[in-house]
């Protein structure tokens, strides 16, 4: 369980780091957002949210 | 009660009256395909309706988890303007489709927030706006800014691109009402 809830940890890190950095990230059919490089590596398909500063 | 758009119904309606048709998915069925099948590709469980307020307009309802199998399943309303894909100004924050949050509700969630407008946290929240919808006032997010959308004949701003801009947006949210974010970075809104 501990493992598990550092890994969830450590990739809400990354996806937080990755999205500061202005890297691409997809979302997944259920919503879920990934770093591309990652989304694509394991496979999964989704939406590339386009380029956007939040208003 | 909501009922689902039957899409025969409103390509007739269009051809009927091409020139007159008031709503965008009579004035440009294939715009309006367009973002049927965006939808269908990358969010295939939401599901279109049209508001039963006398607006006629459509708007797309299912839920998202962006954080991941643990995070909040947000449960979304992405609204259509009747005049899609047009943004009229510099403030249409949320650009020719609304995305409303009905649970978690952000009005409900604001309330429970300190308001500091001196630090941009007006409304309690980070890049939300607020609107009438129906009798109420509801607080939706601001998917990006305005100078990003797009509304020409030929690449206009879906529905699937404001709801992964909405997703983008529950993480900066999310991440900020748990302290992995300062308000800094989350009123920077560079996410």
């Amino acid at each position: 369980m501990e493992n598990n809830n550092d890994a969830v940890a450590a990739r809400r890190q990354a996806l937080a780091q990755a999205l500061r950095q202005g890297e691409p990230v997809v979302v997944t059919p259920s919503g879920e957002v990934e770093i591309k490089e990652d989304a694509v590596q394991a496979g999964q398909t989704g939406i590339q949210v386009p380029d956007g500063k939040l208003a | 009660m909501r009922y689902k758009l039957d899409r025969r119904e409103s390509r007739y309606q269009t051809e009927s009256w091409p020139d007159m048709a008031y709503y965008w998915y009579e004035r440009d069925p294939d715009l309006y395909k367009a973002e049927v099948q965006a939808m269908r590709k990358f969010f295939p469980s939401f599901q279109i309706y049209q508001l039963q307020d006398g607006s006629g307009r459509l708007y797309w309802r299912g839920t998202v988890q962006p954080t991941g199998p643990n995070g909040i399943t947000w449960d979304l309303m992405l609204i259509y303007k009747n005049d899609h894909p047009q943004v009229h100004s510099e403030y249409d924050y949320g650009g020719s489709v609304q995305i409303l949050p009905v649970a978690p509700r952000l009005k409900d969630i604001a309330a429970q927030l300190p308001i500091q407008p001196e630090k941009g946290l007006g409304l309690g929240l980070p890049h939300i706006y607020r609107d009438n919808f129906g009798r109420d006032e509801e607080y939706f997010i601001c998917t990006a800014d305005p100078k990003y959308f797009k509304s020409g004949q030929t690449h206009s701003t879906s529905a699937a691109s404001a709801l992964s801009w909405a997703c983008k947006w529950i993480i900066l949210c999310e991440m900020w009402m748990n302290g992995e974010i300062s308000d800094e970075v989350a009123l920077e809104g560079n996410y």
